[in-house]
């Protein structure tokens, strides 16, 4: 069994540091499954991407990861070292790519050209960097007291590379140093003497624990799991969802201990799930009359004849329409206009023909719309009204001025610094008492600028 | 950028390559962009105005621009060209009139009115192109000759 080989070759190590006890106890924590009171009390606290490397398991501190990412279309740079792959085009920042096989003198898998390669970003002290892996794995929660240190018989890298070994689910990964791999020749010397005392002091240095979990644990757990949404790119956290994810932390704790697995991810499946009651009610589907009717109280008086407003992140439409459909009734005798937006073109490009089925039309928009052969669609008027357009908000836009924006949940999905250029956009795009819509579990906290209208619907009005 | 205006330039593009170059056409993914872009060496540049205004241009390096005009005046049994003279690029520009003008006979039967000028031709290295308040759709192009970026930035009228 592969754990076995393992632990023969470790255990030399742990006692060759002179302390025998710690080997031991380290040790006793690896085998936690003969040890159930032990395993009850092992703590998440270091969790890390894994990736394989000619056939053996590596893991990377999720950290130093700022995305997981398909690389494709490197530009090769002449006369660079052998291990430099190229450099890389991310969305307008330039990153050099490292392939880390030819730089641990590792067979690469052959790939024919032009297939996308696995990869990493990883933050560096000062920069980004890109490696080439052979496959990522998925993102591992250990506790630090599990990692063992590194030892001599891992020849296939620079022993002073690794940063030590763990166990988990019985596959031994080996956990990489980045920082010391990419530090500068010049200070490749300063690096062997780090490595040297990292081997004398190993990160498996066991500290007496209290078992009760305190409260500056919950705060890396939960920047954790905050880390892990943005590395699966589900949600970037930020004051506009911070009390929902605190709010959804707890539960999903709740939740997790109650079938008795760990809160950490294991994979985009369990941030997925986390993420889901995030999403607005009436997402992807035309608004309930209770959702209506807490919009329509909350439109702001229009004195001009036109009314504008904008609708990105609208995805197939349906919340365009339902916007449509109550603006049109609320401003009667004046031109309704919205500019809807959304960058994923399929879903864009079904919107201006959106067909429906029936019984999915709620009973207060059914005036709005016509059959057709294979469903209901809305009438023309409604249609004249919304402009649909393959739009990134990350882009100018074209709208003028609106008396309306309504952006549910898009926010939430974008780096906390496009969340305010984007904000910034929306204040000077509306009128001075014009009205922004968020999602249901979005909040504005700046009260400057947003002053908050309703308990129904998460509405805000420019001050 | 409206959706209604996508795919008449993806077809027409499609279908007036794969007419005059007589081969296979791939079309690579859509995207947006709306920072400063690099021009790849020829440029030909159609603009539009009415119920819309902006351009669209046809991006392709000097190399590609010999061969397809080449391809083009060998199918009508002419000399092909070696270098990029007035020839070749008359003919550029003629692929780039049919195309915008397919393109923008399909959006008139949808209901949508404007007008096309005259092709211009912009040749050169290190160039960039950047259109302030438009984001532009990248409709990319692989004919056996290389590639051709179709780049459209239009916006509406307000």
């Amino acid at each position: 069994m592969k754990w076995n080989n393992g632990n023969d070759k470790q255990q030399p190590s742990a006692s060759a540091t002179g302390v025998a006890s710690r080997g031991l106890r380290t040790l006793g924590f690896g085998f936690g499954r003969d040890d159930e009171s032990r395993e009850e009390i092992e703590r998440i606290d270091f969790k890390m991407v894994t990736f394989s490397l000619a056939g053996k398991d590596y893991g990377i501190d999720i950290m130093k990861v700022k995305e997981i990412a398909k690389f494709e279309r490197f530009t090769f740079v002449p006369n660079a070292r052998p291990f430099v792959a190229g450099v890389y085009n991310l969305r307008g920042e330039i990153i050099s790519i490292i392939d880390l096989r030819v730089m641990f003198n590792l067979p690469a898998e052959q790939h024919s050209d032009g297939t996308p390669q696995d990869g990493l970003i990883l933050r560096l002290e000062d920069n980004l960097i890109g490696v080439i892996v052979d496959r990522i794995d998925r993102v591992v929660g250990i506790s630090s007291e599990s990692i063992q240190p590194p030892h001599p018989i891992f020849a296939d890298i620079n022993i002073g590379y690794i940063s030590g070994v763990v166990e988990h689910e019985d596959r031994l990964y080996i956990t990489l140093d980045v920082d010391r791999i990419f530090t500068k020749e010049s200070e490749k010397a300063r690096a062997v003497d780090q490595s040297r005392s990292v081997m004398e002091t190993p990160p498996g240095e066991p500290i007496e624990e209290p078992a009760r979990v305190t409260a500056p644990d919950e705060q890396q757990e939960f920047s954790f799991i905050s880390e892990g949404l943005a590395t699966f790119d589900k949600l970037y956290a930020s004051a506009i969802n911070q009390q929902w994810l605190q709010q959804r932390f707890e539960q999903w704790r709740q939740e997790r201990s109650e079938v008795q697995k760990p809160i950490q991810f294991a994979d985009e499946h369990d941030a997925a799930a986390f993420v889901r009651p995030f999403f607005s009610a009436n997402s992807e589907q035309l608004w309930d009359r209770s959702y209506s009717e807490a919009v329509r109280a909350v439109l702001p008086h229009a004195e001009t004849m036109v009314v504008n407003a904008w609708n990105p992140g609208c995805a197939k439409g349906h919340e365009s329409y339902s916007l449509a459909a109550i603006l049109s009734a609320y401003y009667s005798g004046k031109r309704v206009k919205i500019w809807a937006g959304d960058n994923d073109l399929l879903s864009i490009s079904t919107a201006p023909n959106l067909i429906l089925a029936e019984e999915t039309v709620p009973a207060h928009m059914q005036e709005f719309t016509v059959g057709t052969a294979n469903g209901v669609t809305f009438s023309a008027g409604i249609k004249e009204m919304i402009l649909f357009e393959y739009h990134d908000i990350r882009h100018e836009s074209g709208v003028p001025h609106a008396h309306i924006v309504v952006c549910r949940d898009l926010l939430s999905l974008l780096e906390p610094e496009v969340q305010q250029q984007v904000l910034t956009k929306f204040y000077e795009t509306l009128v001075n008492g014009g009205v922004l819509i968020v999602g249901d579990n979005e909040q504005l906290d700046d009260d400057t600028r947003w002053q908050p209208l309703s308990d129904q619907v998460q509405a805000y009005c420019k001050v | 950028m409206r959706v209604e205006y996508i795919n008449p330039f993806v077809e027409s593009a499609y279908n007036v390559l794969r007419e005059v170059l007589n081969s296979d056409v791939n079309r690579g993914e859509l995207f947006l962009k709306s920072t400063a872009m690099p021009v790849l060496g020829v440029a030909a540049i159609v603009g539009l105005a009415g119920d819309v205004e902006g351009r669209v241009m046809f991006d392709m390096t000097r190399d590609t621009a010999i061969k397809i005009a080449s391809a083009m005046l060998e199918a009508m049994d002419m000399e092909p060209i070696s270098t990029l003279n007035d020839m070749g690029r008359a003919t550029i520009n003629e692929l780039a009139n049919m195309i915008t003008g397919q393109a923008v006979t399909k959006l008139h039967e949808l209901g949508f009115k404007f007008d096309l000028t005259p092709p211009a031709i912009l040749s050169g290295e290190n160039m960039e192109i950047s259109d302030a308040g438009v984001e532009a759709l990248i409709v990319p192009m692989e004919v056996p000759q290389g590639k051709i970026e179709i780049n459209v930035a239009i916006r509406e009228r307000n």
